[in-house]
């Protein structure tokens, strides 16, 4: 498949709403495990195989939600698993700590992060927020924050990121403010601008803002978000801390932890870095601010800080955490590593959104520039979503009889809006896709409309 | 009795109902096939800490890891949740929990005390607990557990009255009696004592705690919520959540129930408080029940919690079921550690009927086990030198305390034996007067090390001059 040439400057992946976004690449050190020449290239044929498990029958356009995992980095999980059954205390004792280490180090190289103290390993996203959040809750707790102060995120936040804020701040006593976004979405200028709005309304009344959370990528719908801009505009106005949910960042959008400039930073290395389930990385940037986080489960390690902290929370299997130097070989055997990868992916599922969108007669959900590795697909308005339920039992449909996998949005309409675009389908684009692929999606929903099917035809299940 | 291969996601459902036991029982070959897997040269004495996995069911975590991988949506929608229900199920039947409700499958015994003890801290900041408010936990308690109780307790303003457990023990009422008396001691200074955390089977020094008269002495006295610790119980003890009668009892599956790392249940007595408690990893489940909550927080290999059906299966492949394993496992340790103790003229820390498939063995004085650096120290060297891994303990002696002596001074190191089948090579340890002799044999091939004479007066000598600077450093001997 051939990709449209792409010079526009990668505004999308760094996130920012500036127009003129830096042209010269990013320069981040890409560490090399090899004095000696690389070893080759990858082929088609090469990523096939590497792809080989995943189930063939299924346009699999969803790797935003789960990710996925090449096999030779499966085999080098399981070598690890293998290791610690073979002789478990040996494993604790001389290898696990020093392993999670090295990974913790490729990662803090990865992100530009200054030290790797300040890089934890977590188990996703999810985790990370939780432990973020929780110090939150002592901060309440421990009278440091007045009843009342305010939490600031995004409308679209993650629904288990709209959870623990429920469980951390708002039951410890802490006021939240979610910032509506406009969806479809123009400019980063519009997010701008209503992320300004909601963070007066915090400071009402005199109360403190004290957390900011920030999507760099939301999940549904999908958008990139300017957190650079967001993150400055929070340092104006005396927002106290500021997280930065990436769960779709690394591998899927640009990351540099100095230039975003957040206190805390949190992305899934299983989603777009090709780890296995699960991983994910919590960066905490150094500061007095921030020596209180703890994650919470609690092992002998309490106190020796978080990274340490999480290194041990019992006994379970690491081996996910284990094999990120064998991700970065993988990686590299891509033309441009990971950069490459991403530019590749975004220009693809840009691609193929547009040849979606003219199919059906319908829209993206955001400009291209806006979009990463994913994009929102408008869906033929005959189509009749008209509620969640709508949105996840045709999600059903296509996965069980057409084959098709791929989330699906559901947007209510506005004030007085008629007839217009209700739902919208999440395509993702990574390595193992191919133009097949969402070729089956558009002929799929082809053949609902010309069959006159409509949502409320769907048993709920 | 394999799992068949589901297609496209369809769900399987592994039945939760026990296989009936197979006529043909599994052989000593077989046993060590399954277990082919673990380094063969090392003498495993300490399946407590980490626990073991045959190989037929890690096949089956395999299936299920792989499949999770061909089409994770179609998992996730379709198979895990019922996948963890049948889970869920089997152990309700195991432990004799009235409904799955009660039932939460977690990683481990760790996060089980975490979710315990975060809601005690909730209870601290919403002001339902008092500042003083005790928790009431064993001196020899779990280091991860004291650290949640410093965490989430004491940390929100409650204190903490520590139960010392006297080692080496002769007796249950000698536990229990210090129980009352820490109980009597925290009432008359005034404290309401919210929590009792309980060990079921106490990890380093291991011993088998008279849990079921324990926790009814708290409810005649008045102590609000009993927390059982049982990490190491399913498959070394009988476990009746019921019986025990506990508001809270978590236990370990991948210790000796089988299970790859790592999967744990938390058994929640069902009352109106159990509806607080909360995962602390918190997901779009919140609020839908602590096992609907535990069933997902957030995208991760859930692969361990699925295999319990399979477990079983492998475990009633041993005649008598996990009856008949715990029955052997207990008798092979305590015929161990008997011959142990008599090779070293030593003791046993605690009386055969207060053991269940560890035990533990007092060390020859003359190893001058002084500190916990030392029981580090030897401990790697057991490993490194000879082969041996076994967790130790380093007793420490209050001021005028009678201590337990052999020929040559006072006993301050025991090893923890475990015992878990038959899979691997038994350990030897003779330490006879002029020699320190370490036998590692088979059957009848034995492999001998004899250590010098010269060499063998003190161990914390012995050791600085054979470890080079660097090795046998500080990793704590936080043991399991």
């Amino acid at each position: 498949m051939a990709s449209s040439l792409h010079d526009a400057p990668s505004a999308a992946v760094n996130g920012t709403s500036a127009a003129a976004a830096d042209s010269k690449s990013q320069v981040h050190k890409k560490p090399r495990l090899y004095a000696d020449p690389s070893p080759p290239l990858f082929t088609p044929s090469d990523i096939l195989s590497e792809f080989s498990h995943h189930d063939p029958t299924v346009a699999r356009i969803n790797n935003g939600s789960f990710g996925s995992c090449p096999s030779s980095v499966i085999s080098a999980q399981n070598d690890f698993r293998l290791q610690w059954l073979r002789q478990p205390d040996d494993f604790y004792f001389n290898q696990l700590q020093p392993k999670i280490l090295q990974s913790r180090t490729i990662i803090k190289d990865l992100i530009n992060a200054d030290h790797v103290d300040e890089v934890s390993i977590v188990d996703n996203a999810t985790t990370a927020a939780a432990i973020v959040l929780q110090q939150i809750a002592w901060g309440f707790a421990e009278g440091k924050f007045d009843h009342g102060d305010a939490a600031v995120m995004l409308h679209y936040a993650y629904g288990a990121v709209k959870k623990s804020v429920e469980a951390y701040v708002t039951r410890a006593g802490g006021y939240v403010i979610e910032v509506p976004l406009p969806f479809p979405v123009n400019s980063a200028d519009e997010i701008v601008h209503e992320f300004r709005q909601a963070l007066q309304r915090g400071k009402q009344n005199g109360r403190r803002v004290r957390l900011a959370v920030i999507d760099h990528v939301t999940s549904m719908p999908t958008v990139v978000i300017p957190v650079k801009e967001l993150v400055t505009i929070c340092r104006e106005e005396g927002v106290d801390q500021v997280f930065v949910d990436a769960a779709h960042g690394i591998g899927c959008v640009d990351i540099d932890m100095k230039q975003i400039g957040a206190d805390f930073y949190t992305s899934n290395l299983h989603k777009w870095y090709f780890c296995p389930p699960s991983v994910a990385f919590l960066y905490c940037k150094r500061s007095v601010n921030n020596s209180d986080l703890h994650h919470p489960v609690v092992s002998h390690e309490y106190g020796n800080g978080l990274a340490i902290e999480s290194a041990w929370i019992g006994t379970r299997d690491y081996s996910a955490q284990l094999v990120v130097p064998k991700v970065l070989e993988f990686i590299n055997r891509f033309e441009g590593g990971i950069n490459g990868i991403k530019k590749r992916n975004h220009e693809c599922v840009v691609e193929m959104g547009q040849m979606l969108v003219e199919a059906w007669g319908t829209h993206l959900g955001c400009p291209p520039e806006m979009c990463s590795s994913m994009v929102m697909v408008g869906l033929p308005a005959c189509l009749g979503i008209s509620s969640d339920r709508d949105a996840l039992n045709l999600r059903t449909c296509l996965r069980e009889k057409f084959a098709v996998e791929v989330p699906i949005y559901y947007r209510s309409p506005k004030d007085g809006e008629e007839g217009g675009v209700t739902g919208y389908a999440r395509i993702s684009y990574q390595v193992y896709n191919k133009a097949e692929d969402y070729y089956k999606f558009r002929d799929a929903i082809n053949q609902l409309v010309d069959n006159a099917f409509t949502c409320a035809s769907l048993p709920n299940s | 009795m394999q799992h068949e291969y589901p297609r496209n996601g369809e769900s399987t459902h592994p039945s939760s109902k026990k296989p009936k036991l197979s006529s043909k029982f599994i052989t000593e070959s077989d046993i060590r096939d399954e277990f082919s897997h673990h380094q063969q040269r090392v003498a495993r004495i300490n399946n407590g800490s980490y626990g073991s996995c045959p190989d037929s069911v890690l096949t089956a975590q395999r299936r299920w890891q792989l499949q999770f991988l061909r089409q994770p949506d179609a998992f996730y929608f379709n198979v895990l949740r019922d996948g963890i229900t049948a889970s869920r199920e089997t152990i309700k039947d195991l432990i004799n929990a009235d409904h799955v409700d009660e039932v939460s499958l977690v990683d481990n015994a760790t996060t089980a005390a975490a979710i315990v003890l975060q809601r005690i801290g909730r209870n601290f900041a919403e002001g339902k607990f008092q500042k003083n408010d005790t928790v009431l936990m064993l001196h020899c308690a779990f280091q991860a557990v004291k650290k949640s109780i410093q965490a989430y307790v004491t940390r929100a303003g409650g204190s903490v009255i520590e139960v010392r457990l006297p080692f080496p023990v002769n007796s249950e009422e000698e536990i229990i009696s210090e129980f009352k008396k820490s109980i009597e001691e925290g009432k008359s200074n005034g404290r309401n004592i919210r929590l009792a955390i309980i060990d079921h089977i106490t990890s380093m020094p291991s011993v088998v705690i008279p849990v079921k008269e324990l926790v009814r002495i708290c409810r005649a006295e008045g102590i609000e919520q009993v927390f059982v610790d049982a990490a190491h119980a399913i498959g070394s003890v009988e476990v009746d959540v019921k019986e025990v009668g506990a508001d809270f009892y978590v236990s370990n599956l991948h210790k000796w129930f089988f299970c790859p790392p790592s999967v744990a249940f938390l058994y929640c007595k069902k009352s109106t408080s159990s509806s607080d408690l909360h995962h602390p990893v918190v997901s779009h489940e919140y609020g839908n029940g602590l096992p609907i909550e535990s069933a997902w927080i957030g995208t991760r290999d859930y692969s361990s919690q699925l295999v319990v059906p399979a477990v079983l299966e492998f475990i009633n492949r041993f005649e008598g079921g996990i009856n008949g394993i715990m029955k052997k496992n207990h008798d092979e340790v305590v015929k161990m550690g008997k011959m142990l103790a008599e090779s070293w003229g030593t003791n046993l820390g605690s009386p055969p009927e207060m053991s269940a498939a560890m035990i533990m063995v007092g060390l020859p004085s003359r190893l001058c086990l002084h500190s916990e650096e030392d029981a580090v120290m030897l401990r790697s060297h057991l490993r490194d030198r000879y082969e041996v891994e076994v967790p130790i303990f380093h007793q420490v002696y209050v001021d005028r305390e009678e201590g337990v002596r052999d020929k040559d001074g006072f006993i301050t190191g025991y090893v923890r034996i475990s015992h878990q089948l038959r899979m691997g090579k038994l350990a030897k340890c003779f330490i006879r007067n002029e020699e320190a002799v370490i036998k590692v044999g088979e059957g009848f091939h034995g492999i001998t090390c004899v250590l010098p004479a010269s060499d063998v007066c003190c161990i914390s000598q012995f050791l600085k001059n054979r470890i080079k600077g660097g090795q046998g450093a500080a990793r704590k001997n936080w043991n399991f």
